[in-house]
């Protein structure tokens, strides 16, 4: 899902730089008062883990394909809303300065979409209502390992879907694609539906075991399976909906418009299987080739004339004399700078 | 000077791992702490810097361990992690070694000047702006013990400082702690360096200590040390 | 590692440089999708880094090469869609769509190239060092530098737990269902241990909220020179159709 520079106007991605750092100066401000110093270190340790964990494969059972993760949820029900929104800031900026995964001027965009609805919309409005509610019998411990698998679940589709959604209106916004906006989203949607559902499903796995061996270590979740703070039926009801909106929304899509997505999706992943473990740029990053493909491809179908900024009034044609001119230019720089390295390194011989 | 007096030491609700343990540790001395696995050599460590909460007295120059004198306590003692990737947090070696003085309020002059004796002390000039996740398992560990030898600290802690590392380096080690004029505490399995650096021994086995007495007693006893989950020295146990 | 470098452009001042980079970034990928001609004029500045930063192109792509086919891919299709005849030269037409395709591979291309000779000269703690000038939270500054500094462990950690996986499971392409919880939860627990054993160390130290970094060179008027001079240029190739002008000297001197 990571966007590169190329994919936003500049408008846009400044718009969501901002939207990023209020969220960001708000995580910080309250990790202030609650003990960051102690936290520092647990949150640099799992960032660099869910980093290096993102180049895990899964294998998904029953298609020979294989997933990973991208760590929102997983992050915010070990760390917190917070403290999980900072880490995932700093796994991204990692993988954009380190690894050209999304682009510098597209890191606002990025991290909201990824960082944000994990953290934030994974935490407030599904983890916790979910973690804490009486589902499947309340305060046992195999009902309580339930709800954390129904929470990992729900939690990883709709915020993938929240996520996808917002590539689409960010890059229709920057006017760089001129798909039609329905179109767009029919084409988004189910690919991040079904990375969503395997992740769901790592993440799910993954809380399962920590909750297992040590349940302390889980936000709001009590050792011996009761619920934290009770939830009123209603609010978890009113939650359940908007999940179930999202969710279906997504599925009927999938149904009617692009029953291929799924597919695609998971031969997306086939094909940009990740064998190698090490830290290294060149086997980094599944998810996002399956979703930048599909970035590329609602790029390329763009026939409307171009989105102009305000200020630009001049003429956007290209002529014959431009490219000759152009041609010029970027030749004399090229050949300049050539002997400038020339120079340089014939004085570095002397 | 250590002084603990009766102490026994929990992790949450568990069996006690440290029990009724008192020994004196004075001045200059340097005690080899052994025991087999889970014997409780670290958590003794970790009792004694307040780590971890303990019943009985422990005192460090005589004030005891407590709440209230941890910053004191700590500021005293200097502790060498088995794992120098946990210890070396910061980006540089420089970095990690201002790390501790600055905390403790010394001005930033005064921090350089005992940076570049201590590296040279041990030889590490050359690593001073090396980044610490490219040193070398060797190097890792000579740097771990330069930023707590930049502390100046009273008492030096070591838990199994030559775990890991090839002869060369496990031998500029042991002539490191050889060197260092401090009190020192070295828990380890490798027990022919503790017959290279210790003059005094401690044997514990389940959390109580079973031997205490001079390292020519205790590593060369076959019997003592095979009751209690151990092997004489390689150097003792030829044929 | 490139950005241990000894270049001029390797000691210039990080915030220089980051700043540069985002204005170059910003302005390229201003252009219009039809503005070949502007946009080609564009390439000066990678072209100067790389010449002068003793970076070379060769590595740049050799590290991008996974990421490049993606950026490149984004316009393949744009001639499909958009046939309208935009230029003629001689008998060849080329289409609005052609051109579209082209320039947004340059942006895509000259935004990663941008990118890339930023970080090979420039090190992670210097950078660090400007997102402080720039009044970042020291608790981020620091959280990345932390970050950081475990990425390289964790990872080789991983990686033993993987190879151990793979040479007990011979022929499996991943994790299997039946390990996917036990797999990363087994480490998450270790890490969490490894947190607090950190946290110790920091506390053993003295650790009271505040870290320290070594001094990062000043600010000097090389630096400032830097910044305006390349903003100014970009500015010019932005607005001006040098390339426009040049060519019809050229080719009105012809006709």
């Amino acid at each position: 899902m990571h966007m590169a520079d190329a994919l936003l106007a500049p408008a846009v991605a400044a718009t969501m730089y901002v939207a990023s750092g209020t969220a960001a100066g708000v995580s910080v401000h309250k990790l202030r008062k609650d003990d960051e110093e102690r936290k520092l270190p647990t949150m640099a340790v799992t960032s660099a883990l869910v980093f290096a964990g993102q180049m895990i494969n899964y294998t998904i059972p029953g298609t020979g394909s294989s997933g990973h993760m991208c760590g929102g949820m997983l992050l915010s029900a070990l760390l917190g809303p917070y403290a999980g929104f900072l880490s995932m800031i700093v796994i991204l900026t990692v993988q954009c300065l380190f690894f050209a995964d999304g682009g510098l001027m597209a890191l606002g965009a990025n991290i909201w979409n990824m960082a944000f609805y994990g953290c934030f919309v994974g935490y407030f409005l599904i983890w916790r209502p979910i973690v804490n509610s009486n589902w499947f019998g309340g305060e046992t411990k195999s009902a309580q390992r339930l709800r954390i698998i129904v929470a990992s679940i729900i939690g990883c589709v709709v915020t993938l879907q929240l996520g996808a959604f917002s590539v689409v209106l960010e890059t229709t916004l920057s006017g760089i694609t001129e798909l039609p906006f329905s179109a767009f989203v029919a084409l988004m949607q189910p690919i991040h539906l079904a990375i969503g559902l395997v992740e769901g499903l790592v993440t799910a796995a993954v809380l399962v075991f920590v909750y297992e061996s040590r349940p302390e270590l889980l936000m709001d979740v009590d050792a011996t399976g009761t619920a934290i703070g009770k939830r009123s039926l209603k609010a978890t009801l009113a939650i359940l909906a908007v999940v179930v909106v999202v969710v279906g929304g997504g599925l009927s899509l999938l149904a009617s418009s692009n029953p291929d997505g799924l597919e695609w999706a998971l031969f997306g992943n086939e094909d940009a299987n990740v064998e190698n473990m090490g830290l290294d740029e060149d086997n980094f990053g599944v998810e996002s080739k399956a979703a930048e493909t599909a970035g590329s491809i609602q790029e390329s179908t763009s026939f409307l004339p171009d989105y102009a900024f305000p200020d630009d009034d001049s003429p956007a044609g290209t002529t014959v004399s431009g490219l000759v001119g152009s041609a010029i230019v970027a030749a004399i720089s090229v050949l300049l700078a050539f002997a400038f390295g020339f120079f340089r390194k014939k004085k570095q011989a002397a | 000077m250590i002084r603990f007096e009766n102490v026994t030491a929990f992790y949450e609700n568990d069996k006690p791992v440290l029990n009724g343990v008192s020994f004196t540790e004075e001045k200059g001395e340097t005690i080899g702490l052994i025991g087999a696995n889970g014997a409780g050599k670290t958590t003794l460590m970790r009792t004694l810097l307040g780590l971890l909460p303990h019943e009985g007295l422990i005192t460090v120059d005589d004030i005891p361990v407590s709440e209230k004198t941890l910053p004191e306590i700590r500021r005293k003692l200097g502790f060498v992690l088995q794992n120098s990737d946990n210890q070396m947090f910061m980006p540089t070696v420089y970095e990690d070694m201002i790390f501790g003085p600055l905390n403790y309020g010394l001005d930033r002059e005064e921090v350089d000047a005992r940076v570049d004796d201590v590296l040279t002390q041990l030889n590490l000039t050359e690593l001073k702006h090396c980044y610490n996740h490219k040193l070398s398992g060797g190097e890792k560990r000579m740097a771990a013990i330069a930023t707590i030898l930049v502390m100046k600290p009273e008492i030096i802690l070591m838990d199994e400082p030559t775990s890991a590392l090839d002869p060369k380096n496990r031998r500029l080690v042991i002539n490191t702690i050889n060197e260092m004029p401090e009190t020192k505490l070295i828990s380890s399995h490798d027990l022919d360096m503790i017959w290279d650096t210790c003059d005094r021994v401690i044997l514990l086995n389940r959390g109580t200590i079973v031997a205490d007495g001079s390292a020519k007693d205790i590593l060369q006893n076959k019997e003592l040390l095979e009751d209690n989950r151990m092997e004489l020295p390689l150097r003792f146990s030829n044929p | 590692m490139l950005a241990a470098g000894d270049s001029p452009v390797h000691k210039l001042h990080p915030s220089a440089k980051l700043v540069v980079t985002i204005a170059y970034i910003i302005i390229t990928v201003s252009f219009s999708k039809y503005q070949l001609n502007g946009l080609l004029m564009m390439i000066i500045y990678p072209a100067f880094l790389f010449s002068s930063s003793g970076v070379t192109v060769g590595t740049c792509f050799r590290k991008l090469r996974f990421i490049l086919p993606l950026v490149l891919a984004v316009g393949l299709f744009n001639p499909l869609f958009d046939r309208a005849a935009m230029i003629k030269i001689g008998n060849i037409t080329v289409s609005g769509g052609t051109i579209s395709m082209v320039t947004l591979m340059l942006k895509g291309v000259f935004c990663l190239a941008a990118s890339f000779l930023l970080m090979a000269t420039t090190s992670i703690d210097n950078l660090c060092a400007a997102l402080r000038q720039f009044h970042l939270p020291p608790m981020m500054v620091s959280l990345l530098l932390l970050t950081y500094r475990y990425i390289g462990v964790m990872t080789e950690e991983l990686s033993v737990m993987t190879d151990a996986y793979s040479l007990r499971a011979p022929g499996q392409k991943g994790i299997k269902f039946n390990a996917w919880g036990s797999f990363l939860g087994q480490l998450i627990l270790r890490t969490m241990d490894r947190a607090d054993e950190l946290y110790n160390s920091m506390q053993l130290r003295g650790f009271s909220g505040s870290f320290t970094y070594a001094d990062c060179k000043r600010f000097d008027r090389r630096d400032a020179l830097w910044i305006v001079l390349w903003i100014l240029l970009f500015l010019i190739c932005r607005f001006l159709d040098i390339p426009g002008i040049l060519g019809s000297l050229l080719l009105g001197g012809f006709s």
